[in-house]
């Protein structure tokens, strides 16, 4: 679903990604950890080109990212992506929000849209806050909403930029348990996050991402508990 | 008193021509000034120059100036009378003079708008596969054009004043028809007065519409 090849990603000169490969199968769930300042955002940006690489190949939902011929409006409707800011459009209502992509980029009519966007607002958990605002919602709902948002358009793959850093503790179990639901629909994710508990019980593989490399991956239980590096060790030893 | 009920009818027109060349500059200078702050956005740098290049000249230069130059400079060297017609070419070159006047001010009430607006809202919209119009059209413009009332109004104010600078270059409206009415009566305390106090009620509401309009906005969309 997802390769990347020896992807490197300057900003002036400052090389934030430094030759990351790495491959991910159908349905997989992968969790990307690190340090700040490691990369894994950036890395993550790059993989719907929200970041352009400097360097390097990503092939993405069948499509070649880094090639400049590649429509990257198409290819971004089969990458969905979740902030970690939520970024719901401020002036739509919820439901608005959930149906301007399928209605203006994908030409679906609006009572086609409404109707998803009413299936996709079940599923999160949020019926009946169709007519408020983002501003209206707590942190939690607005990210469960920025998670239909991006479902709405049919996607292939899900990114999820440290979907739940800037909630309130309370919240974050919340999107986790959609984000969790999803990942058992067989949905192929990439998470960036410092939820260890997720990574261990919902992710497939783990990305120890450190000064723009992946130094060390495998499955989540190998990597906690016997990791190799001495990096990722002292890592593990402060967040766990 | 008995000069202002006498020449109400003469000053009454003035007051719609000064109405007319309000309505037609301020709509042109918002579509002047969108087009303008698109350009100096934009990822094409000639776009950029050109955009940039406009509102420089014209914001460095007075009003008064450039409609003397425009209105009465070019017909000397351009055969522009014949082109437009004696009697039209000095509105149209004064309406459009004046409207690319305050639009080099729009440009930057726009292009400031857009730029306010929180980037993480484009990234949003892209990576749900908005092009770049789409983004501008749906997501941008119109969280951008809420903040943006405010400082469109106080510009709309003062392309409402400026007209009064059409005067000097023999284009009839208020101010125009008021040193006519002077001319006739010597009452210029009177007159003058006058056209103070209905410039003042234009402009009043004008800006009591714009709190009705950031009013609505408020409730309705957050």
């Amino acid at each position: 679903m997802i390769n990347v090849r020896n992807l490197h990603k300057s900003f002036g000169h400052s090389e934030i990604l430094k030759g990351i490969s790495t491959h991910v199968e159908e349905k997989e769930v992968v969790v990307v950890i690190g340090p700040s300042g490691s990369g894994k955002s950036t890395f993550l940006r790059c993989l719907n080109g929200l970041e352009t690489a400097t360097s390097g190949e990503i092939e993405i939902a069948g499509m070649t990212l880094t090639d400049p011929k590649t429509n990257i409006h198409k290819l971004r409707q089969h990458v969905g992506m979740v902030f970690q800011q939520f970024n719901l459009f401020k002036h739509l209502t919820i439901l608005e929000n959930i149906t301007i992509g399928p209605r203006k980029v994908k030409k679906i009519p609006a009572e086609e849209a409404n109707r998803i966007a009413r299936e996709l607002l079940a599923k999160v958990g949020l019926v009946g806050k169709e007519t408020n605002y983002p501003d209206e919602l707590s942190g939690g709902q607005q990210q469960r909403v920025a998670i239909a948002r991006a479902l709405a358009m049919g996607p292939n793959v899900m990114l999820f930029d440290e979907p739940t850093s800037a909630l309130d503790p309370e919240m974050v179990g919340e999107v986790l348990q959609v984000m969790k639901a999803l990942a058992v629909e067989g949905m192929t994710m990439v998470v960036v996050t410092h939820e260890m508990g997720f990574a261990r019980e919902v992710g497939h593989r783990v990305i120890f991402m450190d000064d723009g490399l992946i130094l060390e991956e495998g499955p989540p239980k190998e990597l906690f508990s016997n990791p190799q590096r001495n990096r990722t060790k002292s890592f593990l030893a402060k967040i766990l | 008193m008995d000069a202002i009920w006498q020449n109400l009818p003469v000053i009454l027109v003035g007051l719609r021509l000064t109405i007319q060349y309000s309505i037609v500059a301020i709509i042109l200078m918002v579509v002047i000034g969108l087009i303008a702050a698109l350009m100096r956005l934009s990822k094409f740098a000639p776009l950029r120059w050109i955009a940039t290049a406009y509102v420089e000249i014209f914001r460095s230069t007075p009003l008064l100036v450039q409609l003397f130059f425009i209105v009465l400079g070019l017909p000397a060297i351009l055969p522009v009378n014949e082109w437009f017609g004696q009697l039209w070419y000095p509105i149209l070159a004064a309406a459009l003079t004046l409207s690319l006047n305050e639009g080099a001010y729009v440009t930057e009430i726009i292009r400031a708008g857009i730029l306010g607006v929180d980037r993480g809202q484009k990234e949003a919209a892209q990576s749900i596969g908005m092009n770049g119009f789409q983004t501008m059209r749906y997501i941008v413009l119109p969280q951008a054009f809420k903040r943006m009332i405010p400082p469109l109004v106080n510009q709309a104010a003062q392309t409402i004043k400026d007209t009064s600078l059409l005067a000097p270059v023999g284009i009839a409206e208020l101010v125009y028809k008021g040193e006519i009415v002077i001319a006739e009566t010597f009452a210029s305390f009177a007159i003058w007065g006058l056209i103070a106090v209905l410039y003042f009620i234009l402009i009043f509401l004008l800006s009591k519409f714009s709190s009705y309009l950031e009013r609505r906005l408020q409730v309705d969309k957050r």
